[in-house]
């Protein structure tokens, strides 16, 4: 047998006789999977109830408000006659907010003077605060430009230029995120893993008074963690298909490569890591906080926007950031060939980088 | 005819920083021998080991195996010799025939000569009945006979053990005995490393006895004796705690004390002893045992050196 296949048979016959290595690869990002899942999958119906008062009376314009904010779905209008009343019932929480439609608003609007309406929010819950003030300015913007295309006030909302034309779930964003935890963490760790248990049982002795080249043991070594990176890659897709049912792209032509190319990042991490660590326990250690630590900088649980500017930066860095963003444009934008040239150049010149900085340290731990 | 040398070592030295592991070590080793390197621990047997198995560089001198330079040829080298440390280097998940399997795939053995060498191995070895075990679930004694057959499963003409039998029980130390001797009879040459004196004695053709990185004297187990251990030598086991008292009346002699025995080292023991034994007796100085021993390759370490073999060095 060729010495390589040979260290790779063993590393994967030993990888599934290692129930803790299984579990840190396999069942560990599945469950970090599900759990993410479990809490912000689901598609939560959000419902708020908001007070009206209509000072300007039964018009055209102002029943066509009401009836238009009643078929949001996402409101339930209590219609009041006194505003002392309504306040008493925002205080109460028993409204989120109250809209008031001021007397003249009909006429104001139809004869180009200033329409204004007043929106009181109840401010205790910043979220749903937000959210049903987003919900009604989106709803007036809407229906202004409705009366008048080339009314351009008040308020742009975003979320109206989705990019595939359909509302994208938690769980169609998790999942290719979820996706790049195997590159991350399996790969690195694995790899980590392989070399310094060698080393911690002495078992590199053996290797290297046999004829096999250092570098051979290296090329075993990293066939086996792709392959243990890609049997976590093939659970966590097979069980986020079967229980998620996201709807996503699976362009497995497309995903290969990114898979690939992230997983050859992850292993020369892994080994650069390996290298420099002291003992092998503190190379272990540092694997696991280093692949904590970039989780957060590589957009895998939310956009790299939500970071501040200067945190983006690093991200930028971080070669995992751009296996996510692929995962993402080839899963939920069907990104093409073309799009994806860059993240892909990107991916492959920082694993050529950083695997060969890893063999330059090797070849200087080995020999050492 | 002398036979011929398969190992040649010659004027080895290396250096960890400040302490000299070895100093111009030099020796050879002939096809078909057992060679034994006897020494304390610290006395640079493991460094010289791992330089011919190409573990360690060193940094003089000059060493050849089977006419291969190791400062050149060290992965051909590595090819012709099956090495086995003091430590058991198996994997504990994998059985016994897949440790067999991946140390034959570090040599690219073929299936065909794999299966013949599992099959050697169980015979020769009495491995057999634990082959499909998985290492962990194997006893001390079977995983040693696991580690000798994984580190030889490519067939190598040359074979380096480590302390092979450091640890063992007597009888189990006889068994593997038995087994380096079987490795000879297969044509195999043998270079061992062992602190026991006995070891050495009962197994090895030749002995290089080496302290502080050197090699202080080479030669077969009874001509060391014969020749460095002196002919025989007065023990002396003296009663209670009156050792140091007894030093005085003996100091005109050679001695060395071990542990709570005198050794006297004479010409003619057995002539000496009568004296030896009244002076003790008037100087009031009794003894639980007093006797002539023949002397031991350990006679011929003190001898040289001063020191017993089991006293480590740095």
């Amino acid at each position: 047998m060729n010495p390589i296949i040979g260290i790779a048979v063993k590393d994967i016959k030993t990888f599934f006789r290692e129930k803790g290595t299984i579990f840190w690869t396999i069942a560990f990002p599945v469950m970090i999977l599900l759990l993410f899942t479990a809490i912000f999958g689901r598609e939560i119906p959000f419902n708020a109830n908001i007070g009206i008062l209509n000072e300007d009376g039964q018009t055209p314009i102002t029943q066509s408000i009401i009836s238009g904010l009643n078929a949001t779905g996402f409101l339930t209008l209590n219609i009041f006659q006194d505003r002392i009343e309504a306040l008493k019932e925002l205080n109460a929480t028993n409204v989120r907010a109250v809209l008031t439609i001021p007397q003249n608003f009909t006429q104001n609007l139809l004869f180009g003077g200033h329409a204004n309406l007043s929106l009181v929010v109840d401010g205790s819950n910043p979220d749903v605060a937000r959210l049903v003030s987003d919900g009604v300015r989106t709803f007036f913007s809407e229906y202004y430009k409705q009366l008048n295309p080339n009314y351009a006030e008040p308020i742009i909302v975003n979320e109206e230029t989705s990019v595939v034309g359909q509302k994208i779930g938690y769980k169609e964003n998790i999942v290719p995120g979820m996706l790049t935890y195997p590159l991350l963490f399996s790969s690195m760790v694995v790899s980590t893993g392989a070399i310094v248990f060698e080393r911690e049982k002495g078992t590199l002795k053996k290797i290297r008074a046999s004829p096999i080249h250092p570098i051979s043991m290296l090329f075993g070594k990293t066939l086996a963690a792709l392959l243990q990176t890609a049997i976590s890659i093939i659970v966590m897709s097979v069980l986020a298909a079967v229980l998620l049912g996201p709807k996503l792209n699976w362009n497995v032509p497309l995903l290969i490569p990114i898979f690939f190319l992230g997983s050859m990042n992850g292993i020369a991490l892994g080994l650069i890591i390996s290298c420099i660590g002291r003992a092998p326990q503190e190379a272990s250690n540092a694997a696991t906080t280093i692949a904590i630590v970039l989780q957060f900088f590589t957009g895998m649980y939310f956009p790299i926007e939500y970071l501040p500017t200067y945190l983006q930066q690093i991200g930028r860095f971080i070669p995992m950031t751009y296996a996510a963003q692929a995962l993402r444009d080839i899963m939920i934008r069907n990104a093409t060939l073309s799009d994806l040239l860059l993240p892909m150049a990107t991916l492959a010149v920082a694993a050529v980088i950083l695997y060969a900085v890893g063999v330059l340290l090797y070849r200087r731990w080995v020999e050492k | 005819m002398s036979k011929k040398a398969v190992i040649e070592v010659g004027g080895l030295v290396k250096h960890y920083g400040e302490v000299t592991a070895l100093d111009r070590v030099s020796f050879s080793v002939e096809e078909g021998e057992i060679f034994g390197l006897l020494g304390p621990n610290g006395a640079g047997k493991t460094t010289l080991m791992e330089i011919l198995c190409g573990l360690r560089k060193f940094d003089e001198g000059k060493a050849t195996v089977q006419e291969f330079d190791l400062a050149k040829d060290s992965y051909k080298i590595r090819g012709l010799i099956g090495f086995c440390p003091q430590e058991t280097l198996l994997y504990d998940l994998l059985s016994v025939r897949e440790n067999f399997a991946f140390s034959a795939s570090l040599y690219s053995l073929g299936s065909k000569k794999f299966k013949e060498r599992v099959e050697f191995s169980s015979k020769f070895l009495g491995i057999g009945e634990f082959l499909n075990r998985r290492v962990q679930q194997l006893s001390g004694g079977m995983k040693r006979r696991a580690n000798l057959a994984a580190s030889i499963i490519h067939d190598p003409p040359i074979v380096i053990l480590d302390e092979p039998t450091v640890g063992f029980d007597p009888n189990v130390k006889r068994e593997f005995w038995e087994l380096i001797r079987n490795l000879k009879g297969y044509g195999k040459t043998v270079l061992l490393s062992t602190h026991d004196m006995y070891e050495a004695d009962e197994i090895c053709d030749r002995v290089a006895i080496m302290d502080k990185g050197k090699v202080v004297a080479l030669d077969k187990s009874y001509t060391l004796k014969e020749t460095l251990g002196g002919e025989a030598s007065i023990r002396i086991k003296v009663k209670g705690d009156h050792i140091k008292k007894a030093l005085k009346p003996l100091e005109k002699y050679n001695l060395v004390v071990r542990d709570d025995e005198i050794q006297l080292f004479v010409a003619n023991p057995w002539e000496v002893m009568p004296e030896v034994s009244n002076k003790l007796v008037s100087q009031g100085i009794l003894t639980e045992r007093i006797e002539v021993a023949e002397p031991t390759l350990e006679d011929v370490f003190i001898k040289l050196t001063g020191r017993r073999l089991t006293e480590e060095q740095k």
